[in-house]
Formats: structure tokens, C-alpha cells, sequence
């Protein structure tokens, strides 16, 4: 079954219904008009560049070239992640990095490897749109929940002091924190999981259809998409967390100033 | 139990604290006073190794504050902040916070005694089974004091214990401090209360 192709006619035809959101955008006096058209080009002229140089990568087919673009990705999502919390980029880049790196790798060959049982789990066609999923999903449970990590532990001071003055370890002073960040970040994940096929078809499922798959071959991909995301999710939140909290607090476990727009390095008078 | 030698306190280039001395011995009622900024609440959280010191030197429990020694430290005081709100929804919850961690595990937790205390703070039993967003703020601050007391720690430090309450509630604290320094406690408590302070054994103005 041969996937009808959409021409630069048609692709423009589709582009003129962004004018419904612009409209409103404007409208409303929103003040995202600009970065929402600025948004709309970035993200045309970033899809059809990396449209070319993936036809390219499978192409040429190369498990360095491969694992380099993968890496390549990390870094770019670890920099997004970085300037999405609004943390200090020295405290936060670093465990990110390691957290997408490992968690990437780790899940990724266990899928690829174990589930799949490919011979070759650098192959191009597997190795990059697994990687790029996980990738995604990865970002952006771990910038709603990093943010809401620190800003609690920002906002709500008196308490984990308390816990910690009355003889919490750091980790169990944080918990309360942690707990909180790692509800608001998967309870979405976690709605859509209940009423998957139901409410919602995901994208995974849609593309293999579209891209010629039979419904049950779709179907099986995206229940361990769903798996591994989830599963990276919080493999890579709990590593860059854990890696983070050893920047953000000093050896007597106090909370040193953790966001760019914060200037000393401790906490000062009107939060004691 | 609590001793403070030349300690400074700075945040950036601002001292708060300068040179200050303090000590208290054991089954001491002893409270800071001073203006708002003074740096007392600074001072209280030193003890504990929340707030840096520039220079000088503390001691807890005869154990100089360090690096090795702070968690101990922390382990053998119960700590009440001012104004604290807990996550618990319930006040039944919000007592037992503390004693969920591992360093109070070995300490029972009795409703009774609770209650005990609570009866000596005025505070009513039926507060237990209420929710936290329906208690007052002076009737926070009570039920925290009676759950650090509960702790059985030796040495209690206190931020403003008596700041939301009425003339009769702030005496009912005062002789619920009175009760735990008899069973040997040592108490470091922060206050503006001047008829509170005026009952302690003694009064350090910074």
C-alpha cells in the first residue's frame, strides 16, 4: 500500500488554516502572533532540513553517523530542557545531559535489541525515530517537572527545613517536593494512557497506518511506545534529579539559589 | 546545650549578625529578642547549619557544628519554624509528618499523650480529625509545639511560638515550656513577646 504523497501546493493549501489561530492570536491581543508565524517558519524549514538529511542517514546507513545524530539530539534536548525550567544552566545541563544520554541508550537498546530482536539496532530507520520519540517525551515530563521540583522547594523553604531540623535526611526532606512534581509531571502521561484508542489515536499508530502497516502491527509499536516512554520518563527524571540536587544544595543540605534569575548564591533575609 | 562563640552571619555584603556570644545550658527556657531584621531567626537556623556562618563557632549537645557532625545535631533537636504549612491534609497527618522519618521511627507516637498536651495548650480533641485548611494559625502553632514536644527531643528551638496567639494562649505556651524545661529540655525560642520573654530564665536582646 503506497502512502498518498502531499505536494508544495497542497503543503501550502494545509499551512493557510494556521490563519484560524493567527486570527485569534491577533485578536485576542495575545501578543504571540510574532512568535507563533516565527514558529510555524522555524518549524517548516527545520523539518524539510532534517527531511533531507535523514533521507541521507538511511541512505548511507552508518551506526556512527547514526549514534552521533542521537547524540546531537541530546545535547539539543538537554539545552532546551535547560532554558524551558529557567535554572541555572551550570547546576541543571549537565545531569540532563547524562539523564537523556543514559536513559536514551539504556531504553532504546532494550527495546530495539530485546523487543524487536533486530540484528542491527543502529539501523537508521529504528535506531533514530525510537531515539527521537524517547527524546521528546523525556523533555517534557522532565521540564514540568524539574520546574515544579524547584520552584516548590523555592517557594516552600519553611518545610523542608522543618523536616530537615527535626532529622530528615535530604532525600526524605525532598520527597514531599519530589512527589508533588512527579504527580503534575506523568498525571497527563497517565490520562492519556486510559483512554488511548478510545479518545485519542496517537501518532505512532497514525503514521504506520498512513505509512502502509497493518492496524494490529500499528497497534503492538504503539503499546511499547507508550511503555518506553513512560519507563524513559522517569528513569531520566530520577537520574537528573538525583544528579541535580548535588548542585543544588551544599553539603549541610541547604538550598543554594537555583534559577538564572536569582543572583547570590544562598537564599537571603525575606525567605528566613 | 547550645553555646555560641564570636559567631558572624552575612548574606552578600550585608552583616546581620555580628560577633554574637550566647549560651544555654541544660533544662534552660532562654529567647532572642531584638527588632525585625535583627537576625535572630538567622541565628536559630545557624544552630541547625540552614544559614552559613562568616566566622565563629557552635556547639549543640556538646557536639561542635560541622560537616559530621550536623546531622546528628539535627537528629537530637526538634525544630519548629514560624508560619509552617505542611502538606498534610488532615491534622492527624500533619502531626505524624515527623515521626514518618527515619530518624524518629523509634519514637512512639501516642494519641493520648498528644492529646495531653494539647489539653495543657487549649486546644480541643476534636482537632485531630479536622482538616489543616480549617484550623487558625494560632491553632497551628500549638499543635506543632505539642508534636516537637512529642519528639522527646533534648533540645527545641522555636521561631516565634506565641505570634498568632491571644494574651491567654501565649501563657498556656509558656507554662507548656515551663512543663518540658522541668523534664530537663532546653529551649531556644525566637519571640517579640515581651510578657512571654519576660517569664523565661533569661532574655538576650540582640
Amino acid at each position: 500500500m503506497e502512502t498518498t504523497d502531499i505536494s508544495f501546493y497542497s503543503m501550502a493549501v494545509g499551512l493557510l488554516l494556521m490563519l484560524v489561530p493567527f486570527y485569534y492570536l491577533w485578536k485576542l491581543k495575545t501578543g504571540l502572533v510574532q512568535a507563533t508565524v516565527l514558529a510555524t517558519l522555524r518549524m517548516c524549514v527545520q523539518l524539510f532540513l532534517i527531511g533531507i538529511y535523514l533521507r541521507y542517514l538511511f541512505v548511507w546507513d552508518n551506526a556512527w553517523l547514526n549514534s552521533f545524530w542521537v547524540i546531537l539530539m541530546v545535547f539539543v534536548a538537554s539545552h532546551t530542557a535547560v532554558s524551558r525550567t529557567g535554572l541555572r544552566r551550570r547546576m541543571l545541563f549537565v545531569p540532563i545531559l547524562i539523564g537523556f544520554l543514559v536513559t536514551a541508550f539504556l531504553v532504546g537498546f532494550y527495546f530495539l535489541g530485546l523487543v524487536l530482536g533486530l540484528e542491527n539496532i543502529f539501523s537508521a530507520r529504528y535506531f533514530v525515530p525510537i531515539m527521537g520519540i524517547l527524546l521528546g517525551n523525556m523533555l517534557s515530563v522532565n521540564v514540568v517537572a524539574l520546574s515544579t521540583y524547584y520552584n516548590e522547594l523555592q517557594r516552600e523553604q519553611q518545610m523542608y527545613y522543618y523536616l530537615l531540623g527535626n532529622g530528615a535526611t535530604r532525600f526524605e526532606a525532598t520527597m514531599p517536593f519530589l512527589r508533588s512534581a512527579v504527580v503534575k509531571a506523568f498525571s497527563p502521561c497517565i490520562a492519556n494512557m486510559a483512554v488511548l484508542g478510545i479518545v485519542s489515536l496517537p501518532g505512532t499508530m497514525i503514521g504506520q497506518i498512513l505509512g502502509g502497516s497493518a492496524p494490529d502491527t500499528a497497534i503492538k509499536y504503539q503499546l511499547m511506545i507508550v511503555v518506553i516512554t513512560v519507563v524513559a520518563s522517569m528513569l531520566s527524571l530520577m537520574i537528573t534529579v538525583n544528579l541535580s540536587g548535588r548542585k543544588a544544595f551544599d553539603e549541610y543540605g541547604r538550598l543554594k539559589h537555583v534559577f538564572r534569575h536569582q543572583k547570590s548564591r544562598y537564599n537571603s533575609l525575606e525567605l528566613f | 546545650m547550645i553555646r555560641l562563640e564570636h559567631v558572624s552571619i552575612e548574606f552578600g555584603r550585608r552583616k546581620i549578625v555580628s560577633d554574637f556570644n550566647l549560651a544555654v545550658g541544660k533544662g534552660q527556657l532562654v529567647c532572642l529578642m531584638g527588632e525585625s531584621g535583627c537576625g535572630k531567626t538567622s541565628v536559630l537556623r545557624a544552630l541547625l547549619g540552614f544559614v552559613p556562618v562568616s566566622s565563629g563557632r557552635i556547639w549543640m549537645g556538646g557536639d561542635e557544628l560541622s560537616l559530621h557532625t550536623v546531622h546528628h545535631i539535627r537528629q537530637i533537636t526538634a525544630y519548629v519554624p514560624q508560619e509552617l504549612a505542611l502538606p498534610s491534609e488532615w491534622v492527624s497527618e500533619m502531626v505524624r509528618l515527623p515521626f514518618e522519618l527515619k530518624a524518629n521511627q523509634h519514637i512512639r507516637f501516642e494519641e493520648e499523650k498528644l492529646f495531653q498536651y494539647w489539653d495543657m495548650l487549649g486546644l480541643s480533641r476534636d482537632l485531630y480529625q479536622s482538616k489543616v485548611c480549617r484550623i487558625s494559625g494560632g491553632q497551628r502553632q500549638r499543635i506543632m509545639l505539642a508534636a516537637a514536644a512529642m519528639l522527646d527531643k533534648d533540645i527545641l528551638l522555636i521561631d516565634e511560638p506565641t505570634s498568632a496567639l491571644d494574651s491567654d494562649s501565649s501563657g498556656r505556651v509558656f507554662r507548656f515550656f515551663s512543663l518540658l524545661k522541668e523534664q530537663g529540655k532546653t529551649i531556644l525560642a525566637v519571640t517579640h513577646d515581651r510578657k512571654f520573654a519576660s517569664g523565661c530564665d533569661r532574655t538576650v536582646n540582640m
